[in-house]
């Protein structure tokens, strides 16, 4: 018993469908929380890997623990070396302990965040004080390092062996196949869709003006008396937390936790490939982005197996070959993305034509219709009012 | 009899100097790290590896033609996607992120290459491979003790002689200090900088070509060893080559130095020096003016001090300092790409000019 099947041309599109919303909602989350950093505040975060895998380790390495003590189970045995028995005997307790599933998954989302953070704050201590390509090299450094130290530190995840994360998704699975990435992809996508409702609210907020502020002029905006610093630590700890719990569900879904998955290519370049291609700063352009970078992944993927037979080598090498030239054709020909970056209005689109429509009915006498302007022209015209407004009073002088 | 690893520090320290070298001269022409960089140390090995399996050549004769590749297609690199796009007026960041890129294109590249020689010449080893045999010896050690050291004094040299001597160097100094002075006074600047990209590139390939005499290598060694020579330029200031050789040294030697040194059972040694440090930058620290570098003051030296404190009481309970201390063996691995991390962290909070910038103090006067 499985999900039902619905397949054209040899491919099930349920299973690519869900597989494609998998991907594409996990590196929506990441480059939106890149797009925060990079596209508003203008932080070249080469370190992304770093933040995502930080996460996911300790979410990884923590969900299991906590529910090895819960259940009682492995009390005396090295948490490491019988990870294998521990977690399946979890696993197997967890499929009848709904609540506690939940509450397992979300603790460790939690302490995922504050990971991120962590690493986040230590990471703008750099960042607010170095130039770009000092901090480029810094941060692509230490997500190096963070791999590295992931694969030979054995207390945490195991270092090399890799180790078994508990299946929040047990449940699912033993209904049939397709089950669990139907439930994986709901969490993820309402994980993404979070993600983006919270970048779109900074990003039309006073904050993400003033990111962009900063961004485009330190000096300026520092006249006009915004903490830079301030403002680049804060971004820099929250996209690193959305990053984190980014990690921690792509570590669920996965249901382990390894070290060689967290390449600076997959986790950095891919990001920041998405970003670039769906326009930095504009949220919008990195949804975009990111489904255009799915549908060509998970196209080639799909491809694979047809053309494998043809050539002497891994057909995969050609997907980083194409990415490469995608990355610089794009820097070339399409610089701002498909999406350029625009002013951020404040108001939705609805609220100012009613706030035209009551401004223009209080005009008075006037019963033709009111000419068509667009919302952010009219937004222009009641500043330049206000703006005339103030001068007449300041002209006025002193009652 | 020299201990093993000083030899091999030695020899670490020498090749990550012309690495590091190349990438200083490519970064001071056009201002832009390049992540790519890696991927040109690559190159070299591969040259190295393909004449010495397939021809017989030995790898320093390889060296050569490993110049040439690597400057080629750093050169190539340059002018065929660096050049148009900071032409068109892209952004520092865009430009890091577009040699980041190529870095990824260059991995598919090697890996459709080693794809190649298993399927043409079945060399089964082509992906990983052990460091090539066939080095001559000397005083009981292999040759390229010798010779790495003696390539990068001549090279030194050279670079010595082409900037002070040659109207060519001096065109390129000028070039590097003043684009558009030079541009008046009618040097081809654009020339000037396809030549430091092609000298940068081919350092990089002799570098890698000479590594594969020392150590085993594989399709990512050159883009893993990034970081180290990151830490090596920024040490020596990435402003100055000759700051970039003294870098190198110094982290290559202190990265093999300290693993090694530690791995052989100088636990205490060690973790006491790393406290010492912990202690000394603390204070370093605790001497500035904001708050945050004083709060890291206090914690830096805190930490060191707990540390002193668990090593003497012998207690251990620590686990961290446990690692530290207990032999190392498997447990300080983790830390040692953490060597040049950290270096260059504290290069960038202490020494920002890099140690060109240090003068002794009789020249101050």
């Amino acid at each position: 018993m499985g999900l039902p099947q619905l397949v054209f041309f040899g491919v099930d599109f349920v299973s690519f469908g869900l597989g494609f919303l998998n991907f594409y909602a996990l590196y929506l989350a990441i480059s939106l929380s890149l797009n925060l950093e990079f596209g508003f505040a203008g932080i070249p975060n080469f370190g992304k890997v770093m933040f995502i895998a930080g996460g996911a380790a300790f979410a990884g390495s923590i969900s299991g623990r906590v529910a090895a003590y819960v259940f009682g189970v492995g009390a005396n045995q090295d948490f490491i070396i019988f990870n294998t028995q521990i977690i399946s005997a979890v696993d197997a307790k967890l499929v009848t302990n709904p609540v506690f599933t939940v509450e397992l998954v979300l603790l460790s989302i939690l302490v995922a965040a504050g990971i991120g953070a962590l690493l986040g704050y230590l990471s703008s201590y750099p960042a607010i004080r170095l130039r770009e390509d000092y901090l480029g090299m810094l941060l692509l450094g230490s997500g190096a390092f963070f791999q590295v130290f992931l694969r030979t530190y054995s207390p945490l995840i195991g270092g090399a062996q890799n180790i078994s994360v508990p299946d929040p998704y047990a449940y699912w699975s033993s209904l049939g196949t397709g089950y669990r990435d139907l439930v994986a992809a709901l969490v993820v996508s309402a994980f993404a869709i979070l993600v983006f409702l919270y970048a779109e609210r900074v990003a039309r907020s006073p904050l993400g003006r003033t990111m962009k502020a900063v961004r485009d002029n330190e000096d300026a905006s520092r006249a006009l008396g915004k903490d830079d610093a301030v403002i680049r630590r804060n971004i820099l700890i929250i996209s690193s937390a959305i990053a984190g719990m980014a990690g921690a569900i792509f570590t669920f879904y996965i249901a382990s936790a390894e070290y060689d998955i967290w390449t600076r290519f997959a986790w950095t370049f891919w990001p920041f490939l998405i970003v670039i291609v769906g326009g930095a700063g504009n949220n919008v352009g990195v949804a975009l982005g990111t489904f255009f970078f799915t549908l060509i992944l998970k196209g080639l993927q799909q491809i694979q197996p047809y053309a494998q037979p043809y050539v002497f080598f891994d057909v995969n090498w050609l997907q980083d070959i194409l990415f490469a030239t995608l990355l610089i054709a794009i820097l070339l020909l399409r610089p701002d993305g498909i999406l350029k970056e625009r002013p951020t209005p404040t108001l939705s689109k609805s609220k100012v034509s009613a706030m035209v429509n009551a401004v223009m009915s209080r005009g008075g006498g006037r019963q033709t219709e009111p000419e068509k302007i667009s919302p952010l022209g009219l937004v222009r015209n009641k500043l330049k009012r206000l703006g005339r407004r103030r001068e007449k009073s300041e002209t006025a002088g002193p009652p | 009899m020299v201990p093993g690893y000083l030899i091999s520090a030695v020899v670490y320290g020498t090749l990550f100097a012309l690495m590091a070298m190349g990438l200083t001269l490519t970064y001071l022409t056009t201002k832009v790290p390049n992540f790519a960089y890696g991927s040109f140390v690559t190159i070299g090995l591969y040259t190295a590896y393909q004449l010495a399996t397939l021809n017989q050549i030995s790898p320093y004769a390889a060296s050569l033609v490993a110049f040439v590749v690597s400057g080629g297609v750093s050169a190539l690199m340059y002018v065929g996607i660096l050049r148009p796009l900071s032409n068109r007026g892209t952004p520092l960041v865009a430009l890091m992120i577009a040699t980041f890129g190529i870095d990824i294109g260059f991995i598919g590249i090697f890996g459709i290459y080693t794809d190649y020689l298993q399927a043409r010449y079945k060399l089964v080893d082509a992906k990983q491979f052990f460091s090539i045999p066939g080095d001559f010896s000397l005083l009981g050690v292999q040759g390229v003790v010798f010779v790495a050291p003696l390539v990068l004094a001549l090279l030194t040299l050279m670079l010595f002689l082409l900037f002070t001597r040659t109207k060519f160097g001096v065109a390129m100094r000028a070039s590097i200090e003043n684009p558009p002075l030079a541009r008046v006074l009618g040097i081809n600047v654009e020339r000037v900088y396809v030549v430091s990209w092609l000298l940068g590139g081919g350092f990089a390939g002799l570098a890698g070509s000479l590594y594969t005499l020392w150590l085993p290598g594989g399709t990512s060694t050159g883009s893993n060893l990034i970081v180290e020579i990151f830490a090596s330029s920024i040490l020596g200031g990435l402003g100055s080559i000759f700051g970039a050789v003294i870098g190198g040294l110094v982290i290559g030697g202190s990265e093999d130095l300290v693993t090694t040194g530690l791995g052989l059972g100088f636990g205490y040694i060690g973790a006491g020096l790393i406290a010492t440090l912990a202690i000394f930058v603390g204070a370093y620290l605790l001497r500035k003016k904001t708050r945050g570098r004083k709060v890291a003051g206090i914690i830096l030296g805190a930490l060191g001090a707990y540390m002193f404190v668990e090593m003497a009481t012998g207690f251990s309970t620590d686990l961290f300092v446990q690692g530290l201390v207990n032999g190392f063996g498997p447990d300080v691995t983790p830390f040692q790409k953490g060597i040049p991390l950290l270096i260059m962290v504290i290069a960038l909070m202490v020494l920002p000019q890099g140690l060109i910038s240090i003068r002794l103090r009789r020249a101050k006067k």
